[in-house]
């Protein structure tokens, strides 16, 4: 099974991969309207609103933890390269 | 003879895992490395070769733990709505981990900085299958109106409150398995309108 190179979920159906097209990395979630996959800067704003929303954290503990699940997606690794 | 070395090596590892997992459940994660060397019936110097930092330890069973909640609640995604459901599945999860769950939570705010963002994201791979259970009857005005982080983090300190105080609620036995119902019955009677 193909997890999104983006936010790490599993896709196991089609409607799930963007654009509903299972050769695709990302997922429907983490792409925007043309298809294209969300940039590293609307990816990391979303997982911050997400934690958010569902934890109830302080938006700087929520940064925090979303950089850190980010580091770990193929997707972002040129991003945290040093 | 390279096949039964690497046989060799995924079986210290194995048992490296296993031995961190009862050490650090029984005693805490500060227990030095030579403890769960002794338990694992391995050379100390072995631990480094598997894991080069105590740190990189902790965060491979965070990250075993994480995977074995989001397979055992992947499940129940097809079978969305069902909010009883899935914290009947919730709470079996943790009784599978329970002794490393309740140090888990007791010593969360001293663990390094990398293992407190693994410990959110494994809440955050919970909150989206609580958010994909409860989203109907959230739209279908059946639950209190609450803010959602609140409903979620409600369940949370309900759960945890037991686990910490698990001598008063079940000495001797496994708190979680005593109150299973009672902690979903009780939830679910006070979300629901
Ligand atoms: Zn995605």
């Amino acid at each position: 099974m193909k997890t999104c190179i983006a936010c790490g979920m599993p896709m196991k159906e089609k409607s799930e991969f963007a654009m509903g097209d299972e050769s695709k990395d990302y997922c429907v979630h983490c792409a925007n309207e043309d298809g294209s996959m969300h940039s590293f800067e609307q990816k990391k704003e979303s997982m911050i609103g997400f934690i958010v929303k569902t934890q109830g954290l302080a938006r700087e503990a929520a940064e925090s933890a979303a950089l850190s699940m980010m580091k770990k997606l193929p997707a972002w690794e040129r991003n945290f390269a040093n | 003879m390279a096949e039964k070395r690497k046989l060799q090596k995924a079986e210290t590892r194995k048992r490296i895992i296993a031995a961190a997992i009862k050490v650090y459940s029984e005693q805490g994660f500060s227990v030095p490395t030579v403890t769960i060397a002794e338990e694992a019936k391995v050379s100390h110097g072995s631990i480094f070769v598997h894991f080069p930092t105590v740190e990189s330890l902790l965060i491979c069973l965070l990250d075993s733990f994480s995977q074995s909640i989001n397979n055992e609640l992947q499940s129940l995604s097809e079978s969305s709505g069902d909010i009883e459901k899935l914290l009947n599945m919730h709470i079996n999860v943790l009784i599978q981990h329970e002794g490393f769950y309740k140090r888990l939570i007791k010593e969360a705010v001293y663990l390094p900085e990398e293992a407190k963002n693994t410990f959110i994201a494994i809440q955050s791979i919970v909150s989206i299958h609580f958010l994909q259970a409860l989203e109907y009857e959230i739209s279908a005005g059946k639950i209190k109106a609450v803010p959602f982080h609140m409903l979620f983090n409600t369940w949370l300190g309900l759960v945890h409150y037991y686990l910490l105080n698990g001598e008063l609620f079940a000495p001797q036995d496994s708190v979680l398995t005593r109150y299973k119902s009672a902690l979903i019955e009780c939830f679910t009677a006070l979300i629901k309108q």
